[in-house]
């Protein structure tokens, strides 16, 4: 049971696809501008991403391998398709504000990436949760950058006033910049931060360092003495 | 020598080991502010100038204050200047305290339009350091170096791009995300690849646009409007002022770089003293004046701007402050000779074409410097190539 | 077992696969949009009957209900109908001749359909204009017109601003404005959906004295019964929205149109 565990709690944290694998940034940067709408992307990708990882794994010994990366587009592109389908029915408003987005999960990395490098490997119940802990580590991230921006870009949490904004009469003066896609590369990489200061095993080795610089510190206390 | 010995006394305390250890940054800081510091090279010397990275910032710190002096007196006089049109004769709030018990709001006397834009200016100012200089600190004792003079430079640079009526709060928060993001994040002084007084002015431009452009924020007049002159270029298609008064600089703008007659003093200051770097600065003249002519050439019926001079290009908006002050930070710009050509014949190009051909952003230079900020890296790797190449070709021959 | 033998890289099998994986597919693909379909499409015109009842002042931005808990679709068949103008003699036309999905902004693409603007009289930046445009008449609980909200679009800064005019039943004076749809920058011309500005429309009149569109967004103070505050600091998306208003009021937009209505005003009954 560890292994199926791991599957779906490893990614959340200690092998988070965006924090630490650094994929499917494009959704994030132009979606968590507020929190329904990432609300509403994050289930259609763990719906995506879980479905897409337990049917490619139940099938995996019969696809062939020259055309696998095709026959993976077709089911992942399917069920998009589907769930987009079922947001313009069933949740109108935010599937028009969600646009292209939603199609795009075609092309997010995380999808064909779970699907090659794990789900084609493993058994359909551990695919599936491996799906299902990636788009939870993917929506983790999203939910967080979606709170910070709509709570400071808009004052609004959820479309309800959280903060008064000075429009409205109140003391809090919105930052535009939030509202702008690329804010969220800062957030994302404040995040990374946080994260690999509290998970020093992330950080990468850096390609080579620098000589300690003696002029400075150490040096200098001993050369004072 | 009083102080001397107790700084001597003291430092044990900061070293490793001692009980202020987190401290020694702020320590070091205010010991080598007094004194000159006591450190010598290990190795063979290779002493190249008198000249060392503290008298340099402290030089550029002197020569921004030339501009600076200048903003806070047309400042003043704008504003004392509107409010007479509009019958104030007194200012509400604490600067107005200030100021009713210093002076009067007289437009003709050259103390009370100085003084007014004074009291516009120093609070920004002091704000501006005493928020950066904080971050700058809690950088400097984590990761256990000193606090940078650089953050002289920063400060005033930072101060002078903003518009005179920038509530504090705003100021404070540019410019620690200029500090932090800019710099910090990225290992600190001589680390960072953009200027971080331009990414905190940046940061403040998109975060609160209303406060940062427009027409009612550069005159700190309640109900007064003057828009720049580029501004007033992008939308009426006319000047709003002559030549030589935008040169000297009585104009609506962010207050340091109104003046360009103040700018070209203190860029002779920075040229003769050989501190900034003239290819730079020849760079980006050069690099405005054909992309401008081009524009003229070019021209175009229904935007006013493809017929802006170079000569008003030269005067208007940030040109000549981002030129001498901003695209010469060292750390920031290519780092070769050809290359610092390069990167400032690039960043005149893209201050012209923002200008020109961007209908959202009558202003460009900062957006253009922060660009060639990014191809710097490239402009030298470029020269470095070339050279390589030039080398082996030269070898290839004599050989 | 038969799997010994069984080469899932055989041509075979790779035909088989792509074969049944497409057919699979294809299938759930089609059954879902088909399935879908209606659900989808009344979704479009609940969204599009918003928009409109928001720029009636029917509804607040957002709602989907207004103070008495009525929906919108109850409201909307209570109190609108949807008309179609011909845009080049500003007359009804009957409008069951018209395909049932009729779009006058796809409409405005085709040449058939549609006519070019000469750079002159183009100041929305439409390129071309539909003949035809459906309109919405908002009546009294006796029958008479109370607003007519006419769809109107035009360029700003970074694309398109579209939304509704609402006027009152003098077919003259300004009930309401708002866009359901622009990509302003936000803080400077995204305050187009800010309330305080919109509140400022309502009774403003579109016409001066000799029938020309006087519609002015300005700088300052100055208070009249044409004019609405610019947007600080989006001076580009201020014009925009002034030449939007101007062209859908004047020859080439709902000119004609309101015009008649305003002359035949009180003796209206369709």
């Amino acid at each position: 049971m560890a292994a199926s565990k791991d599957a779906l709690v490893d990614p959340i944290f200690n092998n988070n696809p965006i924090a630490l694998q650094v994929l499917g940034i494009c959704s994030a940067l132009a979606i968590t501008i507020s929190m329904a709408q990432t609300l509403v992307m994050c289930a259609a990708v763990i719906f995506v991403l879980g479905m897409s990882s337990l049917i490619i794994s139940a099938i995996r010994h019969w696809i062939p391998i020259n055309i696998r990366i095709i026959v993976q587009m077709i089911i992942i592109s399917s069920l998009v398709i589907v769930v987009d389908q079922f947001l313009k029915a069933f949740a109108y408003e935010i599937s028009k504000s969600l646009s292209v987005f939603v199609g795009l999960i075609i092309t997010n990395c995380i999808v064909l990436g779970r699907a090659e490098a794990f789900a084609m490997q493993n058994p359909p119940w551990l695919s599936f949760l491996d799906g299902i802990g990636n788009a939870l580590g993917y929506s983790v991230i999203l939910i967080l950058v979606a709170f910070i921006r709509e709570v400071f870009g808009a004052g609004t949490l959820l479309g309800y006033p959280v903060l008064a904004t000075v429009g409205d009469g109140g003391w809090y003066q919105t930052n535009g910049l939030l509202l702008l896609s690329p804010s969220a590369f800062f957030i994302i990489g404040l995040l990374i931060w946080v994260l690999r200061a509290w998970k020093p095993a992330q950080v990468e080795r850096p390609e080579y360092t620098i000589a300690p610089n003696l002029q400075y510190s150490e040096h200098y206390q001993h050369s004072k003495s | 020598m009083n102080l001397r010995k107790w700084l001597d006394r003291i430092e044990p305390k900061f070293l490793k080991g001692g009980s202020l250890q987190a401290f020694y940054p702020l320590y070091e800081a205010i010991d080598t502010a007094l004194y000159t510091p006591g450190k010598t090279t290990a190795g063979a010397t290779h002493v190249r100038d008198g000249i060392d990275l503290k008298r340099i910032m402290i030089t550029v710190w002197l020569a921004a204050w030339i501009p600076g002096f200048f903003g806070m007196f047309f400042v003043g006089l704008q504003a004392n200047e509107a409010m007479q049109t509009l019958g104030q004769t007194e200012l509400a709030g604490w600067r107005g305290w200030f100021l009713n018990m210093l002076t009067g709001f007289d437009p003709n006397s050259v103390w009370d339009n100085f003084l007014h834009g004074f009291f516009y200016f120093m609070p920004i100012y002091i704000v501006t350091f005493t928020a950066g200089i904080l971050a700058e600190a809690v950088f400097a004792s984590r990761r256990g170096h000193e606090i940078n003079e650089g953050f002289f430079v920063t400060s005033i640079l930072y101060s002078l791009t903003l518009p005179a009526t920038t509530p504090l709060w705003m100021v404070a928060l540019g410019i620690v995300f200029g500090v932090v993001i800019g710099k910090e994040v990225f290992g600190g002084t001589g680390k960072n690849f953009l200027n971080p007084a331009l990414t905190g002015r940046v940061f403040l431009y998109f975060a609160y646009p209303a406060q940062m452009s427009g027409d009612a924020v550069w005159v700190p007049v309640d109900g007064h409007t003057g828009a720049t002159a580029l501004g007033a270029l992008a939308t009426d298609g006319g000047y709003n002022t002559s030549w030589l008064t935008a040169f000297i600089g009585n104009i609506p703008g962010s207050m340091g770089e109104t003046s360009t007659l103040a700018i070209l003093l203190g860029a002779s200051m920075l040229l003769i003293m050989r501190i900034a770097s003239w290819r730079i600065m020849l760079g980006c003249l050069v690099g405005m004046v054909a992309m401008a002519s081009f524009f003229n050439l070019v021209g175009s019926d229904d935007n006013p701007m493809f017929a802006i001079p170079w000569y008003w290009h030269l005067v208007l908006g940030g040109f000549a402050f981002g030129t001498v002050y901003m695209a010469t930070d060292p750390v920031s710009a290519a780092m070769t000779d050809r290359g610092r050509l390069y990167y400032g014949f690039l960043v005149g190009v893209f201050c012209v074409l923002i200008r020109v051909a961007n209908p959202a952003f009558p202003e460009g230079m900062m957006l253009a410097i922060l660009f060639g900020n990014l191809f710097a890296p490239l402009c030298d790797y470029v020269v470095v190539q070339n050279n390589i190449k030039r080398r082996k070709r030269r070898m290839a021959h004599s050989g | 077992m038969a799997d010994r033998q069984f080469n899932k890289d055989s041509v075979r099998n790779i035909l088989l696969v792509a074969f049944s994986i497409s057919l699979i597919c294809s299938v759930l693909v089609s059954l879902s949009a088909v399935i879908l379909k209606p659900r989808q499409d009344a979704n479009a015109l609940l969204d599009q009957r918003r928009n409109i009842l928001v720029a009636a002042g029917v509804l607040s931005e957002g709602k989907t209900e207004n103070a008495e808990g009525q929906g919108i679709q109850e409201i909307f068949l209570a109190e609108f109908e949807e008309r179609v103008v011909d845009l080049r003699t500003g007359d009804f036309v009957d409008s069951s001749e018209l395909d049932r999905n009729y779009d006058p902004i796809k409409a405005a693409k085709k040449p058939d359909q549609s006519i070019r603007l000469s750079a002159d009289s183009d100041i929305a930046l439409l390129l071309r204009r539909e003949n035809l445009t459906s309109i919405d008449l908002r009546r009294n609980p006796d029958g008479s017109i109370r607003q007519v909200i006419l769809p109107v679009r035009g360029y700003g800064l970074w694309g398109t601003l579209y939304g509704y005019l609402a006027l009152q039943d003098d077919y003259l004076t300004v009930a309401g404005l708002s866009f359901y749809s622009h990509k302003e920058t936000p803080g400077l011309g995204g305050e187009v959906d800010n309330p305080n500005w919109k509140a400022q429309w309502p009774n403003r009149r579109i016409y001066d004295s000799t029938g020309e569109p006087a519609i002015r967004l300005v700088k300052g103070m100055r208070r009249d019964d044409y004019s609405i505050d610019a947007l600080a600091g989006a001076t580009l998306t201020t014009r925009g929205v002034e030449n939007l208003i101007r062209f859908w009021t004047g020859e080439l937009g709902f000119g004609p149109f309101l015009k008649k209505m305003a002359n035949r005003q009180g003796a209206v009954s369709l």
